[in-house]
């Protein structure tokens, strides 16, 4: 995937793929790849959330470091989805940190030039907040399963 | 209301087991193990994947287990007990040449002549991979009949995992898509941490929904959200089949406790399609 | 019609003695407690002569009649599958060996049963219990063995509870139809007092043949249809029956449900009463070495939280959802299952309850369409 432009990419990622060819350049202009080796950081708890991650591939553990602990992954995300949506709330810090757990490429959208963006054409800004709502409620649902523990032993909840 | 499967013998008293031994034990988790079960006489008792035994401890009790094994010899049984109540926390403790009685094959199995010529979506959750797995077996031992095949497994942690080695093989399988998650897991884990309705969308291209049965089995949440986002993605009500729980004293649809709405599980059930369940499902308590 | 004979009552005794002769251990209401039960009868003297008995909702109390009158009450407590599907039962043995472990089914020889004053609506309710229990694909061989045994001498109703009776609603009574070896008619007139029997079976005709019994003149015939018209002209409760299997799993969320939770103390005696009721649980029972061991079947009762106890929690834990279990099961889901209404119109269920609740009341109430703004969840 790599060798793809970032262009190409918007193009087959999941989360741009059904936007209009113009959408898609005005994004391309403000993305650019990366590649992360196993337990490279995306991006750290503390620092500031500068950017938007489309994952291509890999997979990646949204985590926390507990000390006394060390790292404690919470859940992961797939090539295909979407990670990091601190950017749009700006001026922020991340939360959380997002580690590669294999060899991970994602194409990353400078938060501030996108924040710009939407200024400028509300539509594409609108349907970019759709999309990461949807992506957050996801992710929130399924945090919400996982605290059910529903595969535990029985016990009062 | 369908015959069952397995009609029984004429004038067969049904509430006597059949004498089996314990042939072999494994440990999967710390409260789960799967038992390996032969008649010392041969008898047979030929199931199909999805069915379950009554599996009797003498003294103590009879609970319904699925078969988790290949249906290849009826005369070796194989199910996966969890340690939760009196019975199978006996069931879980017995040795190997340990006396264990058996009735069944009882209810409806998973639809594997159905989903001949389909994608086969196999979803779990949990102990729930126990009657999955058989169903696999015997998918894969017939694996041309059948499209793309899609195993989804979800677990509480990684120790929480059970088959492993079955999982390692499926792995490796070409022919096979298996994906597993868990709910939570230490930094050592490095697979996927979430839950198992959410695997769906990483494998929607992997399944044509209009010619995909999908079989599923776990706790009724996971069940349910399950079915949600398959048929977010347009799988039929009628070729999602899901194995249901309930209390049960007989497997004989005689005793009463297993009702779902107008269905008796034992015999109804465990597997039924969603469309039948449908009408009843948003019912609470039911 | 087939032919109908007269039994004077002074003869009534000898028929239980016809029945003794042939080996039949003879069961029919007797009065007990305060109420009238069915128990063994050793002659005709055990049985309630000349009492009556008056019911209501929660209400029970026997009387005395001026008359002697043998059938002159409706059902008590008791139903016919005291008999039939017993509780406990022995349902096999199981002792440990030097080889492994052998099982036993009980060998005790069963008492061959005459019941004795089988009112229609029991006999509706026995033809519910064959096929839930001897008519699917797994035979009961406990029920099917006492069931094949029993001889049935019916009554036809000639008195009834206005407050709880409801059978020709629901079509099964207060004539016997089918079912029987001997069918009676009780009639008492100023000076007359007789008994006109039909006969059901070649069995039947037999044991009769050894009871003092004439051939029924044409006004003796009229005598007894009119005992059970009047009856059924004079029955004014009724349970609506048509849709409602449908009406109940429309409303399963009806605010009803609630209101009858409230009063419902789920303490399962309708359950117990009714004659069809069939769901039953099991233990096991260990003598002290541990070398012998039970199966023992015991009737149970879907008011409890136990019932349907999975997987280390309870299914339906409100009130609300374990009375509407049984009465969706009793009036809707049973016909899905069994093809035929699971109850038979006895009114049991609504004279033994301590609060009183009726469920022809209650299903009415279901399939009425609840109030704008009243209560969902």
């Amino acid at each position: 995937m790599s060798d793809h432009t970032p262009a190409e990419i918007l193009g087959s990622h999941p989360f741009t793929a059904d936007l209009s060819d113009e959408d898609r350049a005005q994004l391309a202009k403000l993305a650019r790849l990366g590649v992360y080796d196993p337990d490279d950081y995306l991006l750290r708890e503390g620092q500031p959330a500068t950017a938007f991650y489309l994952i291509v591939e890999g997979l990646v553990s949204i985590e926390l470091f507990i000390p006394g602990h060390g790292p404690r992954p919470l859940q992961t995300v797939e090539g295909g989805s979407a990670v990091g949506w601190s950017w749009m709330l700006a001026p922020s810090r991340w939360e959380f940190d997002a580690r590669a757990l294999e060899r991970t490429t994602a194409l990353i959208l400078d938060g501030e030039r996108l924040r710009d963006l939407f200024v400028e054409d509300c539509c594409l800004g609108l349907r970019i907040a759709h999309r990461l709502l949807f992506v957050v409620a996801e992710r929130l649902k399924a945090a919400r399963l996982q605290l059910l523990d529903l595969y535990g032993p029985p016990r009062e909840l | 209301m369908r015959e069952p499967s397995s009609a029984p013998p004429p004038g067969a008293n049904p509430y006597i087991p059949v004498p089996f031994r314990v042939s072999g034990r494994r440990r999967e988790t710390a409260d789960t193990v799967t038992l390996r079960l032969r008649s010392p006489t041969g008898d047979s008792l030929p199931f199909k994947p999805g069915q379950f035994m009554m599996l009797y401890v003498f003294g103590v009790g009879e609970v319904p287990i699925s078969v988790s094994g290949r249906p290849r010899r009826a005369d070796i049984l194989e199910h996966t007990v969890r340690a939760v109540g009196p019975v199978t926390r006996r069931l879980a403790a017995l040795r190997r040449g340990d006396w264990v009685g058996v009735r069944g094959p009882f209810g409806q199995g998973w639809p594997l002549a159905l989903a001949e010529g389909f994608d086969v979506l196999l979803v779990a959750g949990g102990l729930g991979l126990a009657p999955l797995r058989s169903a696999l077996l015997q998918i894969l031992a017939q694996r041309d009949r059948y499209r793309r095949v899609t195993v989804l497994y979800g677990a509480r942690s990684p120790a929480d995992l059970l088959y492993r080695l079955d999982l390692t093989r499926w792995q490796q399988r070409p022919d096979l898509e298996l994906r597993v998650t868990v709910d939570r897991a230490d930094e050592r884990w490095r697979g996927q941490i979430g839950v198992v309705p959410a695997l769906i969308a990483q494998v929607e291209r992997q399944f044509e929904p209009t010619r995909t049965v999908a079989l599923v089995c776990g706790p009724e949440v996971m069940m349910r959200f399950t079915v949600r986002e398959l048929q977010k993605r347009g799988v039929p009500d009628d070729l999602i089949y899901l194995s249901l729980e309930r209390n049960m004293k007989c497997a004989l649809g005689l005793c009463g406790h297993c009702q779902f709405g107008p269905a008796f599980i034992c015999k109804d059930g465990p597997v039924m399609p969603f469309s039948r369940l449908a009408p009843f499902s948003e019912i609470r308590e039911l | 019609m087939s032919q109908l004979s007269v039994l004077d009552s002074r003869d009534l005794p000898e028929l239980l003695v016809a029945l003794q002769r042939y080996g039949y251990r003879v069961v029919g209401p007797t009065r007990r407690d305060g109420a009238i039960v069915y128990d063994e009868l050793v002659s005709a003297a055990d049985l309630p002569i000349g009492w009556t008995d008056e019911q209501e909702a929660g209400h029970y109390r026997l009387k005395r009649r001026e008359d002697d009158a043998v059938f002159a009450y409706a059902v008590g407590p008791h139903s016919w599958k005291r008999f039939l599907h017993p509780s406990p039962l022995i349902l096999w043995r199981a002792r440990r060996t030097a080889v492994g472990v052998s099982i036993e089914t009980p060998t005790e020889e069963l008492p061959r049963l005459a019941l004795f004053g089988v009112r229609s609506c029991d006999l509706h309710a026995i033809a519910v219990l064959d096929r839930v229990l001897r008519g699917g694909p797994f035979v009961d061989p406990y029920y099917a063995e006492r069931r094949s045994r029993v001889f049935v001498v019916a009554i036809n109703c000639g008195h009834f509870s206005p407050s709880t009776c409801f059978c020709v609603s629901m079509g099964t009574g207060p004539k016997a139809t089918f079912g029987f070896d001997l069918a009676l008619t009780e009639v008492l007139e100023p000076g007359r007092h007789a008994f006109v029997v039909e006969v059901g079976t070649e069995e039947g005709a037999e044991v009769l043949r050894q009871v003092p019994h004439r051939t029924a003149e044409p006004w003796e015939r009229a005598a007894a249809e009119h005992v059970v018209k009047r009856t059924a002209a004079r029955m004014g409760r009724r349970l609506e029956t048509a849709g409602l299997k449908e009406a109940l799993y429309a409303n399963l969320e009806h605010p009803r449900w609630d209101d009858v939770a409230q009063r419902c103390l789920t303490c399962g005696n309708c359950t117990m009463v009714c004659p069809t009721c069939f769901c039953f649980t099991v233990e096991d029972r260990t003598d002290l070495t541990g070398t012998v061991t039970e199966r023992v079947r015991r009737l149970d009762v879907c008011f409890t939280t136990e019932f349907t106890y999975t997987a280390g929690k309870p299914l339906r834990q409100s009130a609300r959802s374990r009375y509407r279990q049984w009465l969706t099961h009793k009036l809707g889901s049973w016909g899905d299952q069994f093809g035929v209404s699971g109850c038979v119109g006895c009114g049991r269920c609504i004279t033994w309850c301590p609060v009183g609740i009726d469920m022809t009341e209650e299903a009415a109430a279901i399939r009425s369409p609840s109030e704008p703004g009243e209560r969902t969840r």
